[in-house]
């Protein structure tokens, strides 16, 4: 077991760059999600730290010694590829005995070692199997097995449950984060999949074109993002965003007047993280489609007029798309059963304790204001 | 066998036959005696006895005289169907014949002894295999000898060929580096220089490592092969990067990984290979002809080519040399057609 440290990890392909520097402590245990768009970099900054791709630049620090210019094979950690990568020619036994044979294991050993992974994920069965008799979820576990059997410091995923159907996703997204308890092991694991990231992240790094957006735990990024790109990319259905200018300035915060409803500044401030706001500045209102609410006005939000276009009744909760009078769409996810129907006006309020406030005089980076 | 009666009478649609049936049967019947007639005939002829083959008008089939053994006579004698003077025909024994007049006994009775003229005897003829054909050149020439020699060149060459041509193809196929499409086309381009013209080039280097009349003499120059690398390298890019990576996870060496991972996988692509450097070793010629002097280290090639003398050549058994020679080919291209055809199609070569 062991933590990981990237410094000011660099990757360029001539003269694209297409890894900026990125930073990143990993403590030992820890089980981080590597999540993002796809090209960002997050597989290319997987196999970086595995040693199949070379850094152009920064430190890649594992267990406390510089790696760079340490081969794949010596780093000590195991890896599992989003296409199994199973030797398609060697048994179920085979492929996972092929690194311990490569160590120069006695045959006892690896022997033990395979039968003791080879139980743990329910393969016993399967051993004298090659991998095209398996099934995907199979061929899936074989691949952690061959992982597994090594010992080693730290388990790389990248995208491991993409190529399963939705139910063995979900199945076998929670027997990862059972086997990451039970070795406790520091895992880095890549997806495209914000619930994946969700469910089974200690910390989420996001990336986006080759750089960190943001460092947290799922809560963290989900509750206090640090800018549009993540609050937009966590959370399902997406977050909503309001344009709209700061009306005044206090102590207490800044009140919002948004396009929808530009006459009807919030009666509640909105307390600020950043002190270079200043009045009139454009800026992003956003608020998740589970936290607008509907019916009679209640204190400290803001009301908006909103047209529904379509209802989608799933029993449990129900989702209206809706659209404000500023011509902007606004998502709506209320629980349980509602009344509407498509057509119809209504008024929905926006609580603003539980909205985000966005530059918009960047839109490309569009950092979070409080 | 079912299935072969289906294919042979197989018709365009169902009905009677058409006249593209007729046309097309008799086309391939016509290929069919082209191609397979030559063949045929020279395995019969190679049945036959050094004076079956100088009959004229030839025989299809190996005929031989019939002679049978008679008492009193050592050596069985020919035996003859012969018109005698009263009108009757009877199968008779040659015993001697003297000019026109040939002396003939009952095998039955041999005390009588009949002479008549030899244009009133006709030899009884019936099928002979000449199989002495076969077992004595084993015995008369150094024939084990060239044997050997075609086999060690053709299964080293063929190893050597295999491993060579393998390891530059998983090098071109698998490994990013400067000049890697520069050396693959250099490599494909020596395929549009005809053999012959490198022929001296080739045989002055051959001479200088002191290996002219060595059987590596003939080995090395013809391992490497663009052909075969080419075939390789395209079945391993077929091979995804990410097993080599995930060998290289689970610390194998460079060397291991083409050991254990590549060469198992392009198995389908080696059996191709094999098969063709196969054929050419065995049916290699011109270059051998001017590597190896000495008739010990002649190949069966070499050997045939030999046989033919000056004054007289002993047609029986360089018939039979021919066919003992062409059998290895046949039976590795009988046996392994299947995978010529499925490794040639996906190693995209027409």
């Amino acid at each position: 077991m062991a933590g990981l440290q990237l410094k000011r990890v660099a990757k360029r392909y001539g003269a694209t760059t297409v890894i900026h520097g990125v930073d990143l402590e990993v403590k030992d245990g820890e089980f981080v999600v590597f999540v993002g768009p796809s090209g960002c970099g997050k597989s290319t900054l997987l196999r970086m730290i595995a040693g199949l791709e070379s850094a152009s630049d920064g430190d890649i620090v594992i267990d406390g010694n510089r790696a760079n210019d340490v081969s794949a094979a010596q780093r000590g950690l195991a890896m599992v590829f989003q296409s199994y990568a199973l030797y398609p020619h060697m048994t179920v036994y085979q492929n996972l005995a092929f690194g311990l044979e490569n160590l120069r294991t006695p045959r006892a050993t690896i022997d033990a070692k395979v039968r003791g992974a080879a139980k743990m994920l329910r393969l016993d069965a399967l051993l004298e199997r090659r991998p095209t008799q398996l099934s995907g979820g199979q061929r899936q576990r074989v691949a952690i097995g061959r992982a597994i059997v090594r010992d080693p410091t730290i388990f790389l995923f990248d995208e491991p449950l993409s190529n399963l159907d939705a139910e063995l996703r979900v199945q076998m997204r929670s027997e990862i984060t059972a086997l990451h308890a039970r070795l406790g092991t520091t895992m880095i694991y890549v997806t495209h999949d914000q619930v994946e990231a969700m469910t089974m992240a200690d910390r989420i790094v996001v990336l986006r074109a080759g750089s960190v957006e943001q460092i947290g735990t799922p809560l963290e990024l989900y509750n206090r993002p640090d800018n549009r790109f993540v609050a937009g990319f966590i959370g399902s259905p997406q977050m909503n965003f309001l344009s709209g200018r700061i009306a005044t300035i206090r102590d207490e915060g800044a009140r919002i007047a948004l396009d929808a409803a530009p006459h009807a500044a919030s009666d509640a401030a909105l307390p600020l993280r950043v002190s270079t706001a200043t009045v009139e500045q454009r800026v992003l209102l956003g608020i998740r489609p589970e936290h607008v609410m509907l019916g009679a006005a209640t204190p400290g939000s803001l009301r908006v007029a909103a047209t529904i276009d379509r209802v989608e009744q799933l029993g449990a909760a129900s989702f209206l798309y809706c659209t404000l009078s500023s011509g902007e769409r606004l998502t709506v996810h209320a629980s349980g059963q509602v009344a509407y129907t498509g057509g119809e006006q209504m008024t929905v309020n926006l609580p603003v304790s539980d909205t985000h406030l966005f530059d918009a005089t960047d839109a490309e980076t569009a950092v979070a204001l409080r | 066998m079912a299935s072969v009666a289906t294919m042979l009478s197989a018709r365009r649609g169902r009905g009677k036959a058409d006249w593209t049936d007729w046309v097309s049967y008799g086309y391939l019947l016509l290929g069919l005696l082209l191609m397979f007639g030559p063949v045929l005939w020279l395995v019969l002829s190679s049945f036959k006895s050094a004076a079956a083959l100088n009959e004229f008008p030839p025989h299809f089939l190996p005929y031989g005289q019939k002679s049978v053994a008679v008492a009193g006579h050592e050596t069985p004698l020919p035996l003859y169907r012969v018109t005698l003077p009263d009108g009757a025909t009877r199968e008779l024994a040659e015993v001697r014949r003297i000019g026109i007049q040939a002396t003939l006994v009952d095998p039955n009775a041999p005390d009588r002894e009949y002479k008549v003229n030899i244009r009133d005897r006709k030899p009884v003829r019936d099928l002979q295999f000449a199989t002495g054909n076969y077992s004595e050149i084993f015995a008369k020439f150094s024939f084990g000898t060239y044997l050997w020699n075609s086999v060690f060149i053709t299964v080293v060459a063929t190893l050597i060929t295999l491993l060579f041509n393998a390891m530059a193809a998983f090098a071109l196929s698998k490994y990013r580096f400067g000049g890697r499409d520069a050396v693959f086309l250099l490599i494909i381009s020596t395929l549009m220089i005809p053999p012959t013209i490198i022929l001296v080039p080739n045989f002055l280097v051959v001479s200088e490592l002191g290996l002219l009349n060595s059987l590596w003499g003939v080995i090395w120059p013809a391992v490497a092969t663009p052909t075969g690398v080419f075939i390789l390298r395209q079945y391993m890019l077929t091979i995804p990067d990410e097993l080599i990576d995930a060998a290289r996870m689970d610390h194998a060496s460079e060397w291991r990984i083409f050991w254990r991972i590549i060469l198992p996988l392009s198995a389908p692509a080696l059996a191709v290979l094999a098969i063709f450097s196969v054929m050419w070793r065995w049916n290699d010629f011109l270059w051998l002809l001017i590597v190896l002097s000495p008739t010990e280290k002649f190949t069966l090639q070499l050997a045939l080519n030999a046989f033919q003398g000056e004054l007289t050549t002993q047609w029986h058994y360089l018939l039979a040399m021919t066919v003992v020679t062409l059998l290895p080919v046949t039976l590795v291209f009988a046996f392994l057609q299947k995978y010529i055809t499925t490794g040639i199609a996906s190693a995209g070569v027409k």
